[in-house]
């Protein structure tokens, strides 16, 4: 019975070495290096894909891939159908937030009711967010350097992952409000679970507990 | 102009597989009626607060609706076929006072998929039965319905066994408010860890941990043992676990066997035991099914109820194609002299056409020809 995980390059990828390892599993090479997208590790029964992170969802709830790691963030713009999310890794771990340009008045523009525009890669997770204080929001869908958009007149906020907030400050932003905390989860396939149990089951304890603190 | 091209997620049935589906469909039928279930034919289109009970949010998106032009009321086109059986079974059959078996075959169109590779218009074929309480009734069901799937063809079943009943009495000793109730519900079905975590902080204990304890309450039989230690012992969490017990005896053997206690994944108005087969191969259960009793209430007559359905498309798509019957040729220069051969063999179930243009064999899909022989005529190979 053979395991497929996926997982992204990067960040998640580093975290998630000492996780595998705590399941007995070594990647026989490294993505970063490597040019594969299907790697084999030490144990023949398990092997890794490397997908884009927003991907990871998508290949776990079509059973492309038995397991996969993936951030909070995609999974609520995902949605989560036909997932279990029965871990939280507690790495990559980092906050979603509302910035906007320095000196920009953003209670202001939010007590006037005024209709924010406002640039993301999370569409969901900002509707969400506006909707649960009742302002009318228009968003701009954008792929990449969100900071930009208030800059040039595209948007009057953002919302955003900020880790250190080093991005922020280089381009004059502030964040203005706290979202969600983001950390990457466990997800596994629904049918695997029922049906690779025996597999799947170590895996899943040895991952629980190496979680780090 | 792309005139000939379909909605996403709608697709038509070709040949091939148009076989495949009519065979499967007519042994699903045969075998429900063998054991004693009534086919019945609801219509496509209802009006749509018959088809979609109060707060099921979830069937009430996936229902496509329209207006009714003579009663000027909103009509759905049926996104499942239960609540109609169900409808059928509280009213136009509410003379039966005793066990109503009935089954049904038929398509159902979703506004939404369901799944990635789910088609918007699944072939819903289920049973269901109405009447009895007791935990025979769900073990028949669950025993068709492996029974349906291994003749179809398909290897490996494993069979899911759930109790919607446990989340419910925790949920309602905890005095758990309906949205909050829907939110953890929602959790639970996704054995969202995380987001459980959130919402089980404001409850008080036992109520707590036996919240968290039911993502993790899943997997082979020894979950029963895990769950009667760490579930409070109200009286429903008892009855459910002795249900699921005496079900996991019942049926083994029939198929592996596994329990999960957070699967909530029935629809909306199941109460009790829910049940899903698994197989290799299908990256979501092939058929569910659960109890859903009192569902004919609004109908005007409460009953006990359990039932199955699953997607025939669906089913199909994975398994391997059957070999299927090649024809018998016949050139159109032997006509009219072959007519009553033709028609004998025709009877005999044999597929007997007509070649006008003087096609290959791979073509006509034939194996065989009729050509005319001294003493009358003959099947000789062809190819």
């Amino acid at each position: 019975m053979t395991i497929t995980i996926a997982l992204s390059k990067g960040r998640i990828f580093e975290e998630t070495v000492p996780l595998l390892a705590a399941a007995g599993i070594v990647p026989a090479e490294a993505p970063e290096s490597s040019r594969k997208l299907i790697i084999g590790t030490n144990r023949p029964d398990v092997r890794l894909v490397i997908v884009r992170a927003s991907d990871v969802p998508t290949y776990v709830q079509y059973g492309a891939a038995d397991l996969g790691i993936a951030g909070r963030d995609v999974l609520i713009e995902h949605g989560g159908v036909g997932l279990y999310q029965p871990l939280d890794l507690n790495i990559a771990k980092c906050r979603m937030m509302v910035a906007v340009p320095e000196g920009f008045d953003y209670d202001d523009a939010v007590r006037h009711g005024a209709r924010l525009k406002v640039a993301t890669k999370y569409p969901q997770i900002a509707r969400e967010h506006f909707a649960g204080k009742g302002v009318h929001v228009d968003i701009i869908k954008l792929y990449g350097s969100m900071e930009l958009a208030p800059l040039v007149g595209l948007a009057d906020a953002i919302v955003d992952l900020v880790s250190t907030g080093g991005t922020l400050k280089a381009n004059k932003l502030v964040a203005v409000e706290h979202i969600l905390d983001i950390s990457s989860r466990l997800v596994v396939n629904q049918a695997a679970l029922k049906l690779k149990y025996q597999a799947i089951q170590p895996v899943l304890d040895a991952f629980a507990g190496a979680v780090p603190a | 102009m792309r005139n000939w091209l379909l909605p996403e997620h709608i697709a038509d049935i070709l040949p091939a597989t148009a076989r495949q589906v009519e065979s499967a469909k007519a042994a699903m039928l045969d075998l429900f009626r063998s054991a004693g279930y009534e086919l019945v034919s609801p219509p496509l289109i209802e009006y749509a607060d018959s088809l979609i009970s109060e707060g099921d949010d979830a069937l009430d998106l996936k229902t496509f609706k329209l207006v009714d032009q003579l009663s000027g009321r909103q009509l759905g086109l049926r996104a499942d076929i239960t609540p109609q059986v169900a409808r059928i079974d509280a009213h136009l059959l509410s003379g039966r006072q005793g066990v109503t078996r009935l089954c049904y075959a038929g398509s159902v169109v979703h506004a939404l998929p369901s799944g990635l590779m789910s088609s918007r218009e699944p072939l819903q074929v289920g049973a269901e039965l109405y009447g009895y309480a007791g935990i025979e009734a769900d073990e028949e069901i669950i025993a068709l319905m492996l029974e349906v799937l291994s003749q179809a063809g398909v290897a490996g079943l494993r069979l899911d066994l759930g109790h919607v009943g446990i989340f419910r009495a925790l949920a309602a000793a905890a005095g758990l408010s309906h949205k909050a109730t829907r939110e953890l519900f929602l959790a639970l079905q996704g054995k969202d860890v995380g987001t459980v975590n959130e919402l089980a902080g404001r409850l008080a204990e036992p109520w707590r941990a036996a919240v968290l304890a039911l993502p993790e309450l899943y997997g082979p039989a020894d979950v029963l043992a895990r769950a009667r230690a760490v579930l409070p012992p109200l009286p429903e969490i008892d009855a459910a676990l002795d249900q699921l017990a005496a079900l996991g005896d019942a049926l083994k053997g029939q198929a592996e066997i596994g329990f999960d206690l957070a699967e909530l994944r029935g629809d909306d108005y199941h109460t009790g035991l829910v049940y899903a087969a698994y197989a290799p191969g299908w990256s979501e259960a092939l058929a569910r099914g659960g109890r859903y009793d009192n569902v004919g209430e609004r109908f005007g007559r409460a009953r006990p109820a359990t039932g199955f359905s699953l997607d025939l498309r669906d089913l199909i798509r994975i398994l391997p194609e059957r070999d299927s019957v090649r024809g018998i040729r016949v050139a159109a220069a032997q006509l009219p002299a072959a007519k009553a051969e033709i028609a004998r063999l025709r009877a005999a179930g044999e597929v007997v056409l007509i070649d006008y243009l003087g096609e290959s064999a791979e073509a006509l899909y034939c194996d065989r020809e009729l050509i005319p022989a001294a003493s009358g005529w003959q099947v000789v190979p062809f190819n």
